[in-house]
């Protein structure tokens, strides 16, 4: 279990008896609570008001919540996008002993991007190399190559490679031709192949660097969340990951976490010898993977608990 | 200009008049096009996903028929191109038949790509935020090119044909195509001055439609040749596709031959020697399009590369009938019939560039789609359809839609330019007089 | 009697399970997690932080905009209250609160309370926390980086030094900090530990250091940190105008090789296309001599 960072000394009261309680909710800021408390999912206000002055000149309380940095608009988001954080290298490791196939990974790429279920920007594969070797489960996300063959293919240069590494779609310039996806070895990206139908807030801007919402015609891909790095944040992926299979970090730094543990990479990659997949076909690709040996679990596991819409996928594993 | 009387009276009552028969065909033809026109509308309306393309064949049909009409242009880089500049005499008649093959089909391959495009509305951003890195937009100045240089060379060609038509008094024609042609002649009367000005822009043009059209082709191979992917990431991929290309336009060169033979009464001039000449044509290029189809087979299946190995497979597993068609059928027959003499006759040899045709349409299909379904990470998924292609109505009402609009197109210029050219077939018989 | 009895009960047992059913888990009372701690920073400003939390489906979920009220002292006297963020945790600085009593074996207690409301428990939870001054120094001996610590608690006005602790050594990074080593202060509170010579830091070779103790039983959270000098710079490798297939500018040859091959080609077709033209010029000349030519035809013949 993913070891939390509450004080285990504090004395916390975990009373374990049912009670029924009223639908009805009363008080107004507990209220809030409470019902934020039923649908924890939901982004909640934080209740910490600010005094601010309005254009008319009168003093208004709003929730701190509410207030958004003064409009960047779509084009500067763009090319702040293009930009990126320069004077990093990012960089991710997938230790491939770790993963059981919880698919945390992929809920909380889709819920963050806002995508519809059937697009997975990480994928999750069941792959053996050969009937003697081990059968083991893939995580892969865009690999954000330093060699991207997908950049190399687009007419119009709607996906381009950031001097942090990052290689991001614009949705706004993409043609749908598709050859970035036949350009693509690793079976990265997804097509909108219909209107996703996304609900968006009212004052959305587009960021390439969020990519919301997917645009029918065009192509999405991982992103590494570039937002998040923005903000000091990990990719949604690596939080969500209750294994903490995936690291990342800045290569610059020599770094990598999975928000619990934090290494050094060139360690790291010298003592569980790291690898990079199909590392002939000379893409460069920034993820690394850690060899699935010493496993603590036994594969099969991985397959516990989902619906044959899942399991069905892995039914044909084997060697090619 | 004057003409033998004879050549005009034989070629110019299309010109005049429309046999119901044409009309039935036309109108035909037309709602062939038109339901392909509402397939559009349906993609256009409900986005892709009303194709069969999925996000692992992400290319289907319509990539298929593009490399395909664009393939067919090649008959007239080779009849009028390459025979051009050997002064082949016997090819004059079918002279026009290749370059309108040529400029026709180059008109309707690109509209193809565009059915496979996600957003047509941006289309014109191939032209703002062109990045010459890209094999698709070598293709888009490429085809452009082609485009443009194979209509110099087509009007090249009419000009003395509209100025004969401008001074044959006897033409019962519509005022407009009167007119049509007095303009289009550009005031050409075969002086000698006229005449050196128009053989050598001919000339020139003709060698430059051969450069143009081994790049196009080429360009358009390297789309796929330029990926990692397995079965696409192959040396000879340039040479292949040219070859393809010019075979399948010399095979299509027939059918219209033995077509407007037929309909518009030209046996005298379209005789057998010709449907034998460009049959051998069709046999020696369907040898070397046999070899270099062995070659690619032979050293992906040798060799032991997994991602080759697991191509060979299923195209010996999955696709084997189609397989077997396109690459043994489609050479063998035609070969075979050509190659002896007593099968030489000319339902046979355009029964035979039927069978080539089709076939390499059908190679077009197997080098594009059984490389998308086997990705370097397998498919693992449960849908069907993601897993293997399958055209949906839309996809083949298209495909249809552009051959009834390829055909309908000839027959729409039939009616405004003799179908064989009467200058050249003069200058043959200025030839013959002159020996 | 019996068998109606055991009737009741069964339809008692089968309602209140279908029942626990029918309302969902979210309706059942939320027993939370709830832990206190104490922080003091390199500025030495102390404060302590509550976090509220509760589980479902093995994810920790935070619960947010809930009234802490923070305590101080054995007789617990109220310190005040703060908010719980989107993170479920409340922030109360205590830096400038001069009230605090120690007691007599030099320990500070703070406790922490939720009242309690309709859909969560109450809870609280109390701290015992011994002051401590944690020093570091940075210093090269025979060119060897090293770090040495140094930890002293006031017990009763005399300064003690802390033995047998364990203080953690990390480098701020970008995600996260990265552990350096680990020092054990001996029986006079001091321990130094080697800090490697290759860890990168800023493009001017600045490197953050961060010596804590860390969630300890007794000193709660305490940490030292010192910006140095002792990073290898870093400097990103890409050069600026780099010039490659997936790039924004195109390699020279690219440009150069569709230059001559455009020029060429589409130069040939503006020939062909002047030719054109100069043949329909050339008619319109053909037909102003066979005019000249009648003219003078005429002339001659009056």
């Amino acid at each position: 279990m993913k070891e939390t960072d509450l004080n285990k000394q504090g004395k916390s009261s975990r009373r374990n008896f049912l009670k029924n309680i009223g639908t009805g909710v009363g008080a107004v800021s507990i209220s809030g609570i409470g019902h934020a408390a039923l649908i924890p999912e939901s982004a909640t206000k934080s209740g910490v008001k600010v005094k601010l002055l309005s254009p008319e000149g009168k003093l208004v309380e709003v929730d701190q919540d509410d207030i958004r940095p003064a409009g960047k608009n779509v084009k500067e988001m763009k090319t702040e996008a293009r930009q990126g954080l320069p004077g990093h290298k990012f960089v991710m490791v997938i230790d491939l002993a770790k993963c059981k196939n919880a698919r945390k990974c992929v809920e909380a790429c889709q819920e963050g991007h806002m995508l519809p279920k059937d697009h997975e920007w990480i994928k999750l594969y069941l792959l053996q190399d050969d009937k003697s070797t081990a059968k083991y489960w893939f995580p892969r996300p865009c690999f954000h190559c330093d060699k991207p063959m997908c950049v190399s293919v687009c007419p119009v240069g709607a996906t381009y490679k950031r001097d942090d590494g990052i290689v991001l779609v614009d949705n706004q310039r993409c043609i749908g031709c598709k050859f970035c996806m036949t350009g693509c070895p690793y079976s990265a990206r997804v097509f909108n192949w219909k209107d996703p139908e996304v609900k968006l807030p009212p004052d959305h801007v587009y960021d390439p660097e969020t990519n919301i919402p997917p645009v029918e015609g065009t192509v999405g891909k991982c992103v590494f969340c570039a937002d998040n790095l923005r903000k000091n944040l990990l990719p949604r992926c690596v939080t969500a990951c209750p294994m903490g299979v995936i690291y990342f970090g800045d290569m610059g730094e020599d770094t990598v976490t999975n928000g619990e543990e934090t290494v050094r990479f060139s360690k790291m990659m010298l003592d569980r010898s790291g690898f990079r997949y199909r590392e002939e076909l000379g893409t460069l690709p920034s993820v690394y993977y850690l060899p699935p040996n010493q496993r603590m679990f036994p594969v099969e596991s991985g397959l516990d608990g989902y619906d044959d819409d899942i399991k069905g996928r892995y039914i044909k594993t084997g060697p090619r | 200009m004057q003409a033998d009387r004879k050549l005009l009276k034989d070629l110019t009552p299309e010109l005049e008049k429309t046999s119901t028969g044409w009309y039935i065909t036309f109108f035909i033809l037309l709602a062939i096009f038109f339901t392909g026109i509402y397939g559009l509308i349906q993609q256009i309306d409900k986005g892709h996903i009303v194709t069969g393309m999925r996000d692992n064949v992400v290319w289907g049909f319509y990539i298929v028929n593009f490399i395909f009409f664009m393939g067919l242009s090649y008959s007239g880089a080779l009849i009028s191109g390459v025979l051009h500049l050997f002064n082949t005499g016997w090819r004059k008649p079918v002279i026009r038949l290749a370059e309108l093959i040529t400029v026709i089909s180059l008109v309707i391959g690109p509209f193809f790509i565009f059915f496979c495009i996600g957003r047509l509305d941006r289309l014109y951003f191939l032209f703002i935020h062109p990045r010459i890195q890209s094999p698709i937009t070598w293709d888009v100045i490429a085809i452009l090119t082609d485009l443009f240089g194979c209509f110099i060379y087509l009007y090249l060609s009419f000009v003395e044909d509209f100025a004969i038509l401008r001074d044959y008094d006897n033409l019962n024609v519509a005022p407009w195509k009167k007119r049509l042609y007095k303009i289009l002649s550009l005031g050409y009367d075969g002086t000698p001055k006229q005449e050196k000005l128009l053989s050598g822009a001919k000339k020139i043009m003709a060698s430059m439609i051969i450069a143009i059209a081994i790049i196009v082709y080429s360009v358009l191979a390297w789309i796929f040749g330029v990926t990692l992917q397995p079965g696409w990431h192959s040396t000879i991929f340039g040479p292949y596709f040219v070859i393809a290309a010019v075979f399948s336009g010399t095979g299509l060169l027939i059918i219209l031959m033995w077509i407007f033979r037929k309909v518009y009464h030209l046996e005298e001039y379209i005789t057998k020697r010709h449907f034998v000449n460009v049959g051998v044509l069709l046999t020696i290029i369907a040898a070397f399009y046999g070899y270099f189809t062995f070659s690619d087979y032979l050293t992906k299946w040798y060799g032991s590369i997994k991602m080759d190995s697991i191509l060979i497979d299923k195209l010996f597993s999955e696709y084997y009938s189609l397989f077997i068609f396109a690459n043994y059928i489609g050479i063998l027959i035609p070969g075979i019939i050509i190659a002896l003499p007593r099968f030489r006759t000319i339902p046979n040899i355009t029964i035979a560039s039927v069978i080539a045709v089709l076939a390499l349409w059908v190679n077009r299909y197997i080098i594009v789609i059984p490389t998308l379904e086997t990705p370097f990470l397998p498919i693992q998924d449960t849908r069907v359809d993601w897993i293997n292609y399958s055209p949906t109505w839309i996809e083949w009402s298209l495909t249809f839609a552009g051959v009834s609009i390829f055909v309908m197109l000839f027959m729409l210029i039939s009616k405004i330019v003799p179908i064989i050219s009467i200058s050249e077939m003069q200058e043959k018989d200025k030839e013959e007089i002159l020996k | 009697m019996k068998f109606r009895i055991s009737i009741f009960l069964t339809a008692l047992f089968l309602i209140s399970t279908i029942s626990g059913q029918v309302l969902s888990q979210d309706q059942r009372i939320i027993s939370p997690y709830f832990s206190l701690n104490y922080f003091k920073n390199s500025d030495d400003l102390q404060y302590l932080e509550a976090a509220l939390t509760y589980s479902r489906n093995r994810m920790e979920i935070p619960l947010p905009a809930i009234v802490i009220s923070f305590y101080s002292g054995s007789d617990s006297k109220m310190l005040g209250t703060a908010i719980t963020n989107e993170k479920g945790i409340a922030t109360f600085d205590i830096s400038e609160i001069n009230s605090l009593t120690q007691s007599n074996q030099g320990l500070f207690a703070f406790s922490a309370k939720f009242a309690g409301n309709d859909t969560v428990e109450t809870v609280n939870a109390d701290l015992l926390i011994r002051d401590v001054k944690l020093e570091m120094v940075l210093s090269e001996v025979d060119s060897v980086k090293t770090i040495s610590l140094s930890a002293l608690t006031s017990e009763i006005n005399k300064a003690v030094p802390v033995s047998g602790e364990t203080v953690i050594v990390y480098v701020t990074r970008m995600f996260s900090l990265l552990p350096v080593g680990e020092v054990t202060l001996d029986e006079n509170g001091i321990g130094t530990l080697e800090f490697p010579s290759d860890l990168p830091g800023d493009a001017d070779g600045n490197i953050t250091i961060i010596s804590k103790f860390e969630e300890h039983p007794d000193f709660g959270n305490v940490e030292r940190r010192i910006v140095a000098k002792w990073g290898v710079p870093y400097v990103s490798s890409t050069p600026a105008a780099h010039r490659a297939l997936w790039t924004k500018t195109p390699p020279w040859w690219m440009i150069i090789t569709l230059s001559i091959l455009l020029s060429g080609v589409w130069g040939h077709y503006l020939y062909a296309i002047i030719c054109l033209i100069r043949i329909k010029r050339n008619s319109k000349r053909n037909e102003k001599l066979k005019n000249g030519f009648e003219e003078e035809k005429i002339a001659r013949k009056l």
